[in-house]
Formats: structure tokens, sequence, C-alpha cells
């Protein structure tokens, strides 16, 4: 999505509320507490990336959460694209509640998403330093990654190095590089001034 | 939609969001506590008051300042704040010099343990596609002209750090204590979308 051009100006809204229909709370939710109950075939990144081009461009923002909440629970055999479409025919639209409770789920939400927790990535030595310089590769992979195309063919400069991550897909931790690129360089001549940092793993780089 | 007084017709997204929910419960894969407790965990618990508190004690304290910048995670964790997407979290120094702008042009990724859930804009095509090629366009339409000669540094964190920008200080707040600094602080200041 990185420089595309014609999606106009950036509309914001006044007082905007955390969720604006029921539903998108739901879908927000209900995406979290699957994957919190291993429920899903893949998170819920790569589960919104997966989408097809034309459905994620159609769709806001929680009907991709939605929507890929449906393919990675499908995808896990949890529920079946039949029973959920015989299911929306009929049901009564609005959240559902439980009579049954889950007292220790309740506290993992709590413990995962608003407690302190220990800083991510291991320390890995790469083949690059900071101050080297990189090219990021030519590609055009067709599984789940992390390299925007606008950066693809550019070189910039190594600003962060030293921690790792497993790339998607991987359970290898591998060096992430924090790298500055000129504006220039990623736009042409008529570029603002000014510089871009962006992470990259060691494998898009050269 | 929120503009409109009327609630807005059935949508099929929203009768699939239903579908699934009452399958989940009644196969007795999930109860709905815990989906609620997602839910006020956002809408009541989580937001951009706790990025204030961030900024307000940084700008009071410069042991805390110096611990937030070398590791953003460890630092917002004495003041009791972390979670998911905040794992890895780097604070972004705002100066006389430079200014930095975070956004995420493969989803919306956004640091929520410390600013909530995204605003619409942050997660809009228009925000995410132009952030990266004329920042300084964005945010002159947003209100904010970037002097000349100060850097704009833009930040796409779409791998596994999250970002969230120290805003630089304002002048004339010297005499305030950290308490009354907290309300100075906006979600904007702290993606960088305000100076």
């Amino acid at each position: 999505m990185g420089g595309m051009h014609g999606f106009g100006p950036v509309e914001r809204e006044a007082d905007e509320p955390v969720f604006h229909e029921w539903w998108e709370a739901h879908a927000a939710a209900l995406s979290l507490v699957t994957s919190f109950a291993g429920l899903r075939a893949s998170g819920i990144r790569q589960a919104i990336e997966s989408l097809d081009p034309a459905t994620y461009l159609a769709s806001s923002y929680y009907e991709r959460w939605a929507r890929s909440l449906e393919d990675a629970l499908v995808g896990a055999g949890t529920l079946t694209a039949a029973e959920i479409d015989d299911r929306a025919a009929t049901v009564a639209v609005g959240p559902t509640a439980s009579e049954d409770t889950n007292p220790g789920m309740v506290g993992l939400v709590h413990a995962v998403l608003d407690s302190p927790c220990a800083t991510s990535g291991v320390p890995v030595d790469g083949r690059f330093a900071v101050g080297d310089r990189v090219t990021v590769r030519r590609m055009a992979p067709a599984a789940h990654h992390r390299c925007p195309r606008y950066v693809r063919g550019v070189t910039g400069v190594v600003a962060r190095a030293g921690t790792g991550w497993p790339h998607p897909g991987s359970d290898e931790p591998e060096a992430v590089y924090t790298v500055r690129f000129a504006m220039r360089d990623l736009w042409g001549h008529d570029a603002e001034a000014g510089h871009l940092y962006l992470d990259l793993w060691e494998r898009y780089l050269t | 939609m929120s503009e409109h007084h009327h609630p807005s017709p059935v949508s099929p997204v929203e009768r699939r969001v239903a579908a699934i929910e009452a399958l989940l419960v009644e196969k007795g894969l999930i109860t709905s506590d815990v989906v609620d407790a997602v839910i006020e965990t956002y809408e009541h618990d989580v937001g951009p008051l706790r990025g204030a508190r961030v900024v307000a004690r940084a700008w009071v304290d410069g042991d805390y300042r110096a611990r937030l910048l070398a590791d953003g995670t460890r630092a917002v964790g004495e003041l009791g704040l972390g979670g998911a997407e905040g794992e890895h979290l780097v604070v972004l120094e705002n100066s006389p010099e430079v200014h930095n702008v975070v956004v995420c042009t493969l989803c919306s990724c956004y640091p929520w343990p410390v600013l909530g859930l995204p605003p619409r804009w942050y997660k809009s095509f228009a925000y995410r596609s132009r952030a990266v090629r004329e920042p300084r366009a964005v945010l002159a339409e947003m209100g904010t002209t970037v002097p000349d000669d100060v850097e704009v540094r833009v930040w796409d964190s779409s791998a596994e750090v999250r970002y969230m920008v120290l805003p630089l200080r304002p002048a004339g707040t010297e005499g305030l204590a950290e308490d009354e600094l907290v309300p100075l602080v906006t979600r904007d200041h702290m993606i960088g979308t305000a100076r």
C-alpha cells in the first residue's frame, strides 16, 4: 500500500469511539480470543494479508478482521463455511451471551493485553552492521512476508542491528535491521526531503 | 456509522460475526465473559492516556527518559503498562532538529499498550499510502507544518517493533507538575501527526 496514489485526503473523525458498531468490537475480540484458545489456522495479521486483493481493498478495517477470522476458523476446522452460512441466514443479529464463564481465560486476557511484558527479540549476530549500505532484494514472494513493495531494489543504511525474530513461517530467530532510506532514493528527484526507516529481515537484504 | 442518528441496516458481515460468535459459544469453545473482557479492555482501560502518562514522566524525570529511549517495553512496564503489540516498543525522541512520524503500510501496526486501538484515519488507505511518500504534505493537511530546517523521519512499523513518538515538551510548561503535563499530550503527538 505504501506509495500508492489516488486514495485522497486523510479523513478524520472528531470524538471517534473505539468501535463504531457492535460487530466491530466482537470481530476484534473474537479474533484475539480464538488466538488465545488455539482455534485458528493462522495468526491475525497473516490471515488479513491473505485475503484476496479485491476483497481487501473493498473491505473496511474490521470487515477484514471479520473475514480473516472466518478464514482462520474454517482453515483450522473449528467451524465450516456451510454452518456459518446457514447460521448467518437465521441468526438474531447481536452478541451471544453464554451461561458458562471462564475466569481463567479472562485472567489470561488481562495478562496478555494489559500487563507489563518482557522485551521481545533475541540478540543475533547478522551479516550487516550499523552503518553498512544494504539493498533490498527484488522479489515477489507468494508466502506471507513483511517486505513492502516500495523499498524493493532501493539502497539504504543500517541504523539499528543486533536483534532478531523469527520470520513469518519460521521458528528460528533471524536478524532484523532498521534501515534508513533517503526519501529521494525511494520516490525520485522531486521527493520531499527527509528519511524513511523500516525494519527488514536479513533475507530481504543484500 | 456514528454520524447517523438511526441504526445502520444489518450488513452481511454483521450477520456473519453474529453467526460465528453464536456457533463458538454453543460449541463451548468460547465464553462471552472472555469476549467482553477484551472489548472492555480497549473501550475503557487501554488508550492514549496511558502513553500520555509515559510522556509526562519522561518530561519530568531525565533518568526515566533515558531508560525509556533505551528499552521502551521495559520502561513502560515500570508504570504497570505493557501487553500485546507492545512487546518491543521503541520510543522515538523528537528534537528541535528532528520530527518523527509513525505509519504501518502493511496492516496498521500500532503500539496498543500505550495508545490503545488505532483510530480510523491511521488505518485508512489514504494515510497508509501517503505517509511514507509525502509525510510533510499529510501532516500539513492535518494541521501541522514542519519547518523546512527540521528533518522528517517516517517510521513504517511493518515488522516486530512498535513505535511511539516522545514529543517535545511545550515551551512555558517548566512550572507544571507531571499530572498537569499529562493532559497536554495527545494521541497525535505520540503518532507524530502533531508536533
